[in-house]
């Protein structure tokens, strides 16, 4: 089944096009057919429902969805663990 | 590769800053000044870096990675900036009270970023890398801090 995963931060402007390109090539890699919605945060619950919220700026609200955050895409500390976060959630059902 | 695009005139060392605002307006202000940004940059900046912080914290090394929305942008550029004081930003998708004192400061010039997005990667990759940011921190120079890029650019 394909998946839906909302990448997003504060401006939609930079961070969240790297993230968005890492959850990309990380499905791929893994067989994952994935559908990337890039938005701002405040975008998130126009754009649901998803199977996973990947955001680089702080979210509060609970969306019933789960939320990895893309900041080790950024950072590079602790790429690994997220990438295995994300595999997890989305490899499920 | 980012080196070859650095406009010696956006780098900076020992820049004397107290607070992030005051990075917002130095470094944002050589960015106007260069034609780069209009002059709604700085308070744009200063406004999104309050709302969705840029901070981050690289192995003990602290780098912001200020930027905003493209309408405030007239040509993608990059300004680094090394704080002779470290200065304290928010961490990026941290709690409120996260913060990370920040010495580096990549600020960036954002038109297109599926355009740049090329360019932003090759950015991240040496903002992780811990050795070159020892350097970095360590530099004196504009020059020293371009010939610290193009050697990690060309080595990678």
């Amino acid at each position: 089944m394909k998946k839906k995963v909302i990448v997003a931060c504060g401006g939609a402007v930079a961070t969240s096009t790297i993230a968005a390109n890492k959850v990309v090539e990380l499905c791929k890699k893994n067989g994952i057919d994935v559908t990337i919605c890039q938005v701002r945060i405040s975008e998130i619950p126009s754009n649901l429902p998803a199977d996973l919220i990947v955001p680089t700026s702080r979210v509060k609200r609970d969306f019933g969805v789960p939320v990895i955050t893309g900041m080790p895409f950024i950072s590079g500390v602790g790429v690994e663990k997220t990438e295995a976060a994300i595999l997890k959630v989305l490899k499920d059902d | 590769m980012i080196w070859e695009e650095l406009n010696p005139a956006l780098v900076f060392t020992d820049v004397d800053v107290s607070s992030s605002d005051d990075v917002m307006n130095q470094i944002g202000g050589a960015l106007i000044r260069e034609g780069y940004t209009k002059e709604s940059y700085i308070q744009a900046l200063i406004e999104r870096e309050n709302e969705f912080p840029t901070g981050l914290d690289v192995d003990g090394y602290g780098v912001a990675i200020p930027h905003t929305n493209v309408a405030h942008v007239n040509k993608a550029g990059t300004a680094i900036a090394v704080l002779r004081n470290p200065v304290t930003f928010h961490v990026m998708g941290g709690d409120d009270d996260e913060t990370v004192k920040v010495s580096l400061v990549f600020m960036l010039a954002v038109v297109d970023p599926d355009k740049h997005i090329e360019e932003l990667q090759q950015i991240l990759a040496i903002i992780q890398d811990t050795a070159v940011l020892e350097k970095l921190k360590h530099a004196t120079s504009a020059e020293e801090i371009i010939t610290t890029i193009a050697e990690k650019e060309k080595a990678s």
